[in-house]
């Protein structure tokens, strides 16, 4: 479990009206977050002081009095100066729904009106640190381990009618590849070239068939940074590089349901 | 009690569980009020086995009042019609209060701005984006001439909500009125002036409890004194509903609070027949239709009692609980805006049937922004729209003998009579407010509220039910974005026009007033009438009073 998402409530301006912020406050301790709440009053300069001090990821302004246009950018200004733009600003209160665009070029992430749910702000600022999953472009190719690609291609191009654009040895998998493009996607056929290959193991335990799955990722670092921050078991730390020349890294197979999964990233994306 | 009743009804109740409700069960398990009063299915006079019609109601104008304080009621005359307003600067607000005396209204309400509210001059670093946007920016008694223009103040009667700087606001309003020539004793009207809920609820506190409850007794001596027809308070449960509570704490807190000034008052010296008929309260006309109505009935009736059995108040006038009545601006929805014409409706219909001296209708689009004129009026019409033509007004107490309302009335008054002494039994609303005791009760209310709207426990019309898709809402009411520098400019000048050394006498004397615990009013309203602003007055008195930091109670 990664550490709980810490919020500051704060209330800028004279605004004295304080039920929403505490509720929101409330609502977002239940949901596991830390939440430290201002007070009524505070500048933006104490509102941004209070963030850094308490080194929190997420701000939540609230204001009814119409003093949003100034003082929610005035918030988010300060914090740029002060080098924390990565703080996520969220804001609420009576806030006209013609006011939302000026707010959001202003770096305000989101505006929450009257009538939103807690659990609606809640999953927007999880959404945020926590991601929606990773970015999946395509299925990238199917892995099938075989143990003789020239055996296999009849069946595949023969009877399936794919045809074998290329094929090409892997020396650090110990791996002969032969490439069966479909749509968007490919066929990988995966012959073992020594006994002690990874796909030569597979044959022994479990004979012939799909040996795994790839997903095509715009940016595979990232997509590796995300998956170790939610703590994913994976087989590479790194990426390297595999057939085709794309970067590749596998997931555990105890991560993904027993299901080899690769992600890999191509350069002509 | 008739006993023959009592087992039919059981008989009937009985009949009920066994056969119909197998086959029709109701649509839920338990009923309740927003107190939590639970309401049961069916009412009769076996509901009420020690009602007194004399001990219970008595008669209009009559202690206990609980049918109201008036012997004739709404037959004699309407309530007042009272629409809070005020934005921008005080020419803009002046045009709306014509605007709003030409359709009818017979009494104006003054919104302040943040800024004022606080004590604060329009160019204050805190004033930042919050000049005009409330209320109106009232800096010197150069602006309240202006707010008050061609509206005589000895024809019209005038509600300020200021608490915190009331003495200030009230001592410019007198200053106006001598300026047109007003007999000041015939000055008729309400300034707020209700610190308590303003820790508890509002916010827009300046000094500690102690001085503050100073400068209210002080307001209560120079009014009994000079102005015979103000209201020098409005113990304000309204905002303490707003902020979350429920009906019961609305009642409890008021009262508390009103009690902790009567005795403030006393204490100082003050004879309670003097200043306690000129006491005034404001409640909230909220969702449940009945539990409101039972609310005023109940607060009247225990005001009564707390005024003549703790306070031994002999004039019937001191046991008289007067209030003015604001729709729920929080049940107001941005969702379907609409749709609050009609919640605004029902609720000033409760107040109307619970006996308000005076009442706000809130506009529609309240949840978005300010009102636009339009939506002011139809506010406005809506509650002609009740006096006019729905009959309600033209017999007194209609609901009185209901036996719903009746048992309403006495259990919300347990209710709340329990609350009135566990905040005795801390010493009182001063220490519970000091100690936070209100305010946690109130953000505990507010969070189970907001809770059952999630969990869909409780409906709201258009948020988590009938919800549509909905195109933007337009034509809202802006504030210019450039009132703030105009306001500033007009401060200026008068700081520069203005004789600034009469006005530097009057603070210093002010000071040392404040310092002596004399009554500030009269320096006050010298200060004002040497055009000494707000801003300057409340610098003085933050100097010697210190500043409220509030109790956390997150």
């Amino acid at each position: 479990m990664s550490n709980p998402i810490r919020v500051l409530v704060a209330k800028p301006g004279l605004d004295g009206h304080d039920r929403g912020a505490k509720v929101v406050a409330q609502a977002l301790r239940n949901a596991g977050m830390e939440v430290i709440y201002t007070g009524l009053r505070q500048t933006p300069e104490q509102i941004v002081e209070a963030a850094l001090q308490e080194d929190v990821q997420v701000i939540g302004l609230s204001s009814l009095s119409g003093a949003h246009m100034q003082l929610f950018p005035a918030v988010v200004n300060i914090l740029r100066q002060q080098g924390a733009s990565d703080v996520l600003v969220v804001g609420g209160g009576v806030v006209p729904e013609e006011d939302i665009p000026y707010l959001k070029s202003a770096g305000i992430a989101e505006i929450f009106g009257p009538g939103t749910s807690t659990k609606a702000i809640a999953d927007f600022i999880r959404q945020h640190f926590e991601g929606d999953g990773l970015t999946l472009t395509r299925v990238d190719h199917i892995g099938i381990a075989v143990n003789s690609i020239e055996a296999s291609l009849d069946f595949y191009s023969s009877t399936l009618g794919l045809h074998c654009s290329g094929v090409e040895e892997v020396t650090d998998q110990k791996v002969k590849v032969a490439f069966l493009p479909l749509g968007e996607s490919e066929i990988e056929l995966l012959e073992p070239t020594t006994p002690d290959s990874p796909v030569a193991k597979f044959l022994q335990s479990r004979g012939e068939g799909i040996h795994h799955i790839a997903y095509r990722v715009p940016d595979i670092q990232s997509a590796l940074s995300q998956l170790k921050a939610e703590g994913v078991r994976l087989l590479d730390q790194e990426p390297r590089t595999g057939a085709g020349g794309a970067m590749i890294a596998f997931l555990h197979p105890k991560a993904s349901g027993g299901v080899l999964t690769e992600i890999c990233q191509r350069d002509s994306e | 009690m008739d006993e023959k009743l009592a087992s039919a009804q059981a008989a009937w109740e009985s009949n009920l569980q066994n056969k119909v409700l197998k086959r029709f069960p109701e649509r839920r398990e338990k009923f309740d009020t927003e107190s939590g009063v639970e309401v049961g299915r069916l009412y009769s006079s076996a509901d009420l086995p020690d009602f007194s019609y004399e001990e219970n109601l008595g008669f209009p104008g009559e202690y206990p009042f609980t049918r109201g304080v008036q012997p004739t009621m709404y037959r004699g005359r309407f309530w007042t019609m009272r629409q809070y307003a005020g934005y921008a600067d005080a020419a803009e607000t002046n045009a709306r209060f014509r605007y709003l005396l030409e359709q009818g209204q017979t009494g104006l309400s003054v919104a302040f701005d943040l800024p004022t509210q606080i004590g604060l001059d329009s160019d204050h670093q805190l004033a930042r984006g919050e000049v005009g946007r409330v209320g109106v920016a009232i800096d010197s008694l150069a602006d309240m001439e202006l707010l008050f223009k061609e509206i005589p103040l000895d024809k019209v009667s005038t509600s300020m909500t200021i608490n915190a700087p009331a003495a200030v606001l009230l001592a410019m309003y007198i200053a106006v009125a001598e300026k047109q020539g007003a007999d000041t004793k015939k000055l008729a009207g309400t300034i707020q002036n209700d610190i308590l809920k303003e820790y508890v609820a509002r916010g827009t506190y300046i000094f500690p409890p102690e001085p503050s409850m100073r400068l209210i007794t002080d307001t209560f001596a120079y009014c009994a004194e000079n102005l015979p027809e103000w209201n020098p308070i409005s113990i304000s449960g309204y905002h303490i509903r707003e902020a979350g509570s429920t009906a019961v704490q609305e009642m409890a807190f008021t009262l508390a609070d009103g009690i902790a000034y009567v005795q403030a008052a006393i204490d100082k010296g003050l004879d309670v027949d003097k200043f306690a008929p000129r006491l005034s309260f404001f409640f909230n006309a909220h969702k449940n239709f009945f539990e409101e109505i039972a609310k005023y009935r109940a607060v009247r009736r225990m005001w009564a009692k707390i005024m003549r059995a703790r306070f031994g108040a002999k004039n019937p006038k001191s046991w008289m609980l007067r209030f003015h009545t604001q729709t729920g601006g929080s049940t107001l929805t941005a969702q379907q805006p609409d749709v609050n014409v009609v919640r605004v409706a029902f609720q000033a219909l409760s107040a109307v049937l619970g006996g308000t001296q005076s009442l706000h209708t809130n506009s529609k689009d309240e949840a978005l922004a300010l009102p636009t004129e339009d939506s002011a009026r139809l506010a406005l019409r809506t509650q002609q729209v009740i006096a006019y033509e729905t009959g309600v007004a033209d017999t007194i107490d209609p609901l009185a003998g209901s036996y719903l309302v009746e048992k309403l009335t006495d259990e919300l008054e347990a209710a709340a009579w329990e609350y009135i002494s566990k905040i005795d039994e801390m010493g009182g609303a001063v220490r519970a407010v000091e100690a936070g005791y209100m305010q946690r009760e109130i953000q505990d209310s507010a969070f189970r509220y907001q809770q059952e709207i999630e969990n869909e426990t409780r409906i709201v019309v258009g948020v988590n039910k009938f919800q549509m898709a909905e195109e933007h809402h337009e034509g809202l009411l802006r504030v210019d974005p450039n009132i703030a520098e105009k306001q500033v400019a007009r401060l200026q000048r008068v700081r520069a026009t203005r004789d600034n050394k009469a006005v530097n006498g009057a603070l210093v004397k002010l000071r040392s007033e404040a310092l002596n615990g004399s009554n500030v009013v009269p320096c006050i309203l010298d200060a004002v009438r040497a055009y000494a602003t707000l801003g300057e007055i409340c610098g003085v008195l933050r100097d010697v009073y210190g500043e409220y930091k509030p109790t956390s109670t997150l």
